[in-house]
């Protein structure tokens, strides 16, 4: 299989404000988010970024997705490089993250013939795409609310369908089941395991072990930042159970720092 | 290309169909018309006497001669003998009576037999009360009657006699003159208001709610957002700021009273003349757009956006203060591309009817240089993520 997703050395560094020097009880005047990040993903298959909270999973997809510029480091996405194409790139992915929000004064249905002009595509693809996806993620219904009064959960559906518009080769989803109803959920890790059979690749992270047990292929396990494993999952799990591969690199990780 | 109309028109959409927005734009221009037309009736009810108004004058030993001559200036004096004075008087201050007058005995005579060698001049007396309209005008009157009437006496030449309307100005330079000195600066405000009510919203609260995340993720060029939101807020604040402006002129005459009614009149102004000011103002507009919007996108919250702006607010108040002072435009090349006092300075040459196409032109194309830059400022923002996603 071949690599359509090569990430080499992410690094990215946040200088931390006073208060949150303060809120995180550290000294340090900057945090690494992600420390030297480097993993392939290879085409029509699903990639799990595995990390506790605050791991730096967000930050990596964020330079994925060139919503924040790496310090150092590249990443090739079909092709097209975060650094020296950051549109070919996005016109390449679909990205889902909780803090990319729709605007509240306008309805699903507009909000979708509104992205899919951004994406160029023509009403014919478009209202055949609209109908697919509108179907699949039980959209209709509330179509034509705007969504100031969509739930949670209407909301980050819209949001996925239009993640997805434009019928990306690569889809780069974050905590994509978070704040989701069960039968939601099942309805998006479905779609996932579609889009692998399709041939598209997926790259998701989460800090959910079922997840990545049910549709990861390969996974990676981050842990302050850096990258400790990454191989595929049935590599990982050879010996014991994903849980309890994580706690021991986990208490690894950590015990080393302590010392 | 495609993108940035896509953009326009979201931009548009979130406008015109949000009746909240619209009335937040027509507002303003309701409220100026009716606190204008109140001021302006107000004022006018204060400082003009009544016209219906018989004055009530009194005049004690009165003279032949002013009698005579009362009807000329409008003027009936009613005789009163020196035992009612006081009961006049009394009268005056409760506004029952307009004007006393106190002849000297046998004036005419007095007058006639004057020499200033000799001893002094006869004396008027007349009692007025200054704080009633129709007082107030009595006394005028009358003093322009007395001093008519002493000039008759010593004739050694006259001014006008003869002459209908000796002030040369036409009504179009009154007007001009008037509108000149007004409108740049309400120009100037009206416009910048209705540039912040717009931008801080598209900019500043697309970034508090996260939403322009959403389009910087999308294969959208970041230049291709700054411009789409540009133009779009430049259209719209410039359609709002028609809309108050329309009030504030339709306005001004009953802010200024009857006198305005006829001299403020907007045909004095030719095609050319309208055509330089609507390229002065949507450039002027395009740099006020850009200015905002990069505050907007520095600022974190709304409210912090609305303090950052106050101090822009207050510059272009003061620019356009500028308009109103220094006798006319500025005419030296150079003043035209300061940016807004520029702006500000063809505004008043157009209005004043006094300007250079040249100069216009000048500022107009700086105007559209600085806005650029904004512009390109602001693309260079929206590609910062320090800029987009600092909290
Ligand atoms: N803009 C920022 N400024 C300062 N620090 C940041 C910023 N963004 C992220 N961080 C820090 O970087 C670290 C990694 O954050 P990140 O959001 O990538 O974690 P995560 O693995 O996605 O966690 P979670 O599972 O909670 O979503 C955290 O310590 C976070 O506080
Ligand atoms: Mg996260």
């Amino acid at each position: 299989m071949s690599v359509i997703l090569k990430a080499e050395g992410l690094t990215k560094t946040f200088r931390l404000s006073a208060k949150q020097q303060k809120l995180q009880n550290t000294k340090k005047k900057t945090i690494t988010a992600a420390d030297h990040i480097s993993f392939e993903a290879h085409e029509g298959e699903i990639f799990g970024l595995l990390g506790p909270n605050g791991a730096g999973k967000t930050t990596v997809l964020r330079m994925l997705a060139t919503l924040i510029k790496a310090d150092s480091g590249d990443a090739i996405v079909d092709g097209s490089s975060i650094k020296t194409d950051p549109e070919g790139v996005r016109s390449k992915i679909g990205f889902l993250t909780s803090e990319l929000k729709l605007e509240d004064f306008f309805t699903p249905n507009y909000l979708f013939d509104f992205f899919a002009k951004i994406h160029h595509l023509t009403p014919e693809v478009r209202d055949k795409r609209k109908k697919e996806l509108f179907d699949k993620f039980g959209i209709n219904k509330f179509a034509e609310v705007k969504v100031v009064n969509c739930s949670t959960g209407m909301k980050q559906r819209t949001s996925l369908v239009i993640s997805v518009i434009h019928d990306p080769n690569i889809v780069i989803f974050d905590e994509p089941t978070n704040g989701l109803d069960v039968i939601t959920a099942k309805v998006v890790t479905d779609f996932l395991m579609e889009q692998k059979a399709l041939g598209k690749t997926v790259v998701l992270s989460t800090h959910i072990f079922s997840l990545v047990e049910k549709l990861c292929d390969r996974a990676g396990i981050i842990i302050d930042g850096k990258m400790i494993v990454c191989d595929s999952l049935a590599n990982i799990t050879a010996e014991k159970p994903l849980e309890d591969v994580f706690f021991d690199l986990y208490a690894e990780a950590k015990g080393g720092e302590e010392q | 290309m495609k993108n940035i109309i896509t953009i326009i028109s979201k931009e548009f959409t979130r406008f015109f169909t949000d009746k909240r927005m619209i009335l937040m734009t027509v507002l303003p221009a309701i409220m100026i018309y009716a606190v204008y037309t109140f001021m302006g009736t107000l004022m006018g009810d204060m400082f003009s006497p009544d016209e219906d108004h018989a004055s009530q004058i009194f005049a004690v030993n009165t003279p032949a001669s002013i009698v005579q001559s009362a009807p000329m200036f409008g003027l009936t004096i009613q005789s009163a003998g020196a035992n009612e004075i006081d009961i006049i008087k009394e009268n005056i201050i409760n506004n029952e009576a307009d004007l006393l007058i106190i002849f000297p005995q046998n004036f005419d005579e007095l007058v006639g037999e004057f020499d200033s060698r000799t001893g002094p001049a006869p004396n008027v007396e007349m009692y007025f009360k200054s704080t009633e309209p129709n007082s107030q005008e009595a006394y005028f009157m009358m003093t322009a009657l007395l001093d008519a009437y002493k000039s008759s006496l010593v004739t050694l030449f006259d001014i006008n006699r003869g002459v209908e309307n000796p002030d040369l100005a036409t009504p179009e330079n009154v007007a001009a003159m008037l509108i000149s000195m007004l409108m740049p600066m309400l120009l100037m405000i009206v416009l910048f208001s209705g540039v912040m009510g717009l931008a801080l919203e598209s900019i500043t609260g697309e970034k508090e709610r996260g939403t322009i995340a959403t389009l910087l993720v999308s294969p959208l060029k970041r230049r291709e957002l700054a411009i789409g939101k540009i133009l779009s807020l430049a259209v719209l604040s410039f359609l709002s700021g028609i809309v108050t402006a329309a009030a504030t002129i339709l306005a001004l005459p009953n802010l200024m009273g009857g006198a305005a009614e006829d001299s403020i009149n907007v045909d004095i102004y030719s095609a050319t003349d309208y055509i330089l000011l609507a390229l002065i103002i949507l450039t002027t507009l395009l740099l006020m757009v850009a200015m905002v919007s990069i505050v907007s996108a520095y600022a974190k919250t709304v409210k912090e956006a609305g303090q950052a702006t106050t101090p822009l607010m207050i510059l272009v108040m003061l620019v356009g203060v500028s308009g109103m002072f220094g006798g006319g435009a500025q005419t030296e090349m150079i003043y035209f591309f300061i940016p807004l006092y520029g702006s500000v300075q063809s505004m008043s040459g157009i209005f004043s009817l006094d300007y250079s196409v040249v100069n216009v032109l000048i500022a107009c194309i700086s105007t559209l240089v600085y806005a650029s830059i904004g512009g390109f400022v602001l693309t260079k923002m929206f590609n910062s993520e320090k800029v987009m996603f600092s909290r």
